[in-house]
């Protein structure tokens, strides 16, 4: 059991600094009861060694780069700054649980969701978010023969000037308005495809 | 019949990305075999999941095709074995699936934990952290390690981990903990000479000193790569060519590994536009010139 609380300690230590500020603070009375002398001595070492603060520098890559690599879009909507204060706000609430870039960028968009549902306004975001998430629900890995649901995403701007200016890297200027609707489907070749229908066809 | 007696020498290995297909398709005798990090080439959605692995059809396919040509070995990143909250037992039956297709001579894994227990939850930190050289240690690794090898019939090894920082107090240090967890438990070592010149840099070991120390039969397998320093730091990054004191430690060790099988270089895909077709080419060619200068003799036959 020690050994299992050891490791969960040294974990929370890498990936989440407010559990290691208050270890630095408080000392061992921040830690669970369930380490022994050593176990305790041992963290108390690593708690200020800046060898954490390259261990927590890899981890926070490992996790940043599921995000850009699979949501390229948002990033480029978002900016940099902005998007690290709503993937400092998303880490707290999701831990990491799994090694695949997938399910965490699915998450991330949900996140992005509610936060639109709670107040957040940034232009365009919705449908960006919504096209994104719909492309990896596409691309979600499955079993031999399962073939995904076709997406649906609403649009009130132009998808086609929206999605140009973001991925030449440029925050959108001006994006005409259009209503209309995008339909995605994995084409036999396996790879997604979108076409825009503005009739309801 | 001791494992090692099966370890073929197979030379020159580079491993596997993606991205590196047309280098592997166009400098095919550069190198002698390939390496595979298997988890990249599925997705594994959980514990909970039936089917769990979620293989991808194109690269297992085109991995289908290259093993008939050329050997393959696989370097898992997903068992943990490390992990005191749980062992992956369906890692390891996932591991012998893939034995009865590519009949790789060994496999190897990492020397960390990278999934911890969270309250009734688990997280995946996504870096190998470090075990402390403990007895303890020895005693939750060595019954795991049987447990692999009793399903997947080829020496399994364990690779020296990176690591950034240093738990005090520890009973043994690195060599003499490898060297102990081999004795115990039947595991053979990957040696990666990067992490060992990443580990000294950052905390000022000395290589060939923890070398001496080490049971040089124990290594089947060396990986070599290159970093970079960041923020006072130097990383295993897989990011380059090898830098001159890996040159040099591989150098001095190749002549004492006499079960060796085989070098590897490590590179990211990602990392492919900066290093190029050339650099490759020159990372294996002088990978190739020190194997065939210092190769271990093959094993002799058995006359009866």
């Amino acid at each position: 059991m020690t050994q299992r609380a050891f490791q969960s300690t040294v974990a929370r230590l890498v990936i989440d600094p407010d559990f290691r500020d208050r270890v630095s603070v408080h000392g061992v009375i921040a830690l669970g009861s369930d380490l022994t002398t050593l176990e305790r001595e041992r963290v108390m070492a690593i708690v200020s060694d800046k060898g954490l603060d390259a261990t927590r520098t890899l981890h926070k890559s490992f996790r940043l780069t599921k995000i850009y690599t699979l949501l390229p879009l948002t990033r480029a909507l978002l900016g940099p700054d902005h998007l690290a204060k709503e993937i400092d706000s998303f880490w707290k609430a999701e831990l990491p649980v799994s090694h695949y870039f997938m399910e965490e960028a699915i998450a991330f968009c949900d996140f992005l969701r509610d936060r639109i549902c709670s107040g957040l306004r940034i232009k365009y975001l919705k449908e960006v978010i919504a096209y994104e998430r719909a492309n990896l629900e596409l691309r979600r890995p499955r079993t031999n023969g399962d073939v995904p649901k076709p997406q649906f995403v609403n649009f009130d701007h132009d998808p086609v000037t929206l999605f140009t200016q973001l991925m030449n890297g440029k925050c959108p200027q001006v994006v005409p308005a259009l209503s209309c609707l995008l339909v995605g489907n994995m084409g036999q070749d396996g790879e997604v495809q979108w076409h825009i229908s503005t009739d309801g066809n | 019949m001791d494992d090692l007696s099966l370890i073929p020498k197979l030379g020159i290995g580079l491993l596997y990305q993606d991205q590196l297909r047309p280098f592997i398709e166009s400098q095919r005798a550069r190198f002698d075999f390939l390496e595979v990090i298997p988890d990249t080439l599925w997705t594994d959605l959980g514990t909970n999941n039936n089917p769990r692995y979620i293989e991808s059809l194109h690269e297992v396919s085109f991995l289908r095709q290259l093993s008939a040509e050329i050997p393959m070995v696989i370097h898992s990143i997903g068992l943990s074995i490390g992990s005191a909250c749980r062992f992956d037992h369906e890692h390891i039956s996932q591991i012998a699936r893939w034995y009865e297709w590519l009949k790789f001579p060994w496999h190897s894994d990492h020397l960390a934990f990278i999934i911890a227990g969270h309250g009734m939850n688990e997280i995946n930190v996504g870096v190998t952290l470090p075990l402390p050289y403990d007895q303890e240690s020895l005693d939750l690794l060595a019954p795991r390690v049987a447990e692999v090898r009793s399903h997947v019939p080829v020496p399994f090894l364990l690779e020296n981990n990176v690591y950034f920082f240093e738990y005090p107090h520890q009973e043994f240090d690195e060599a003499a903990f490898l060297n102990q967890l081999c004795e115990t438990s039947g595991c053979r070592l990957l040696l990666d000479l990067h992490n060992l010149y990443t580990n000294s840099r950052n905390h000022d070991i000395d290589s060939y000193v923890w070398l001496e120390k080490l049971n040089l039969e124990n290594v089947v397998e060396i990986h070599v790569a290159g970093g970079m320093e960041d923020n006072g730091f130097y990383q295993d990054a897989h990011s380059d060519t090898s830098p001159p004191a890996v040159w040099n430690l591989l150098e001095w060790v190749l002549p004492q590994c006499p079960n060796l099988g085989g070098v590897v270089f490590e590179l990211l895909g990602s990392w492919y536009i900066d290093v190029g077709e050339e650099g490759i080419v020159a990372q294996l060619s002088q990978m190739r010139e020190l194997w065939m200068r210092y190769k271990p003799a093959p094993q002799p036959e058995l006359v009866i």
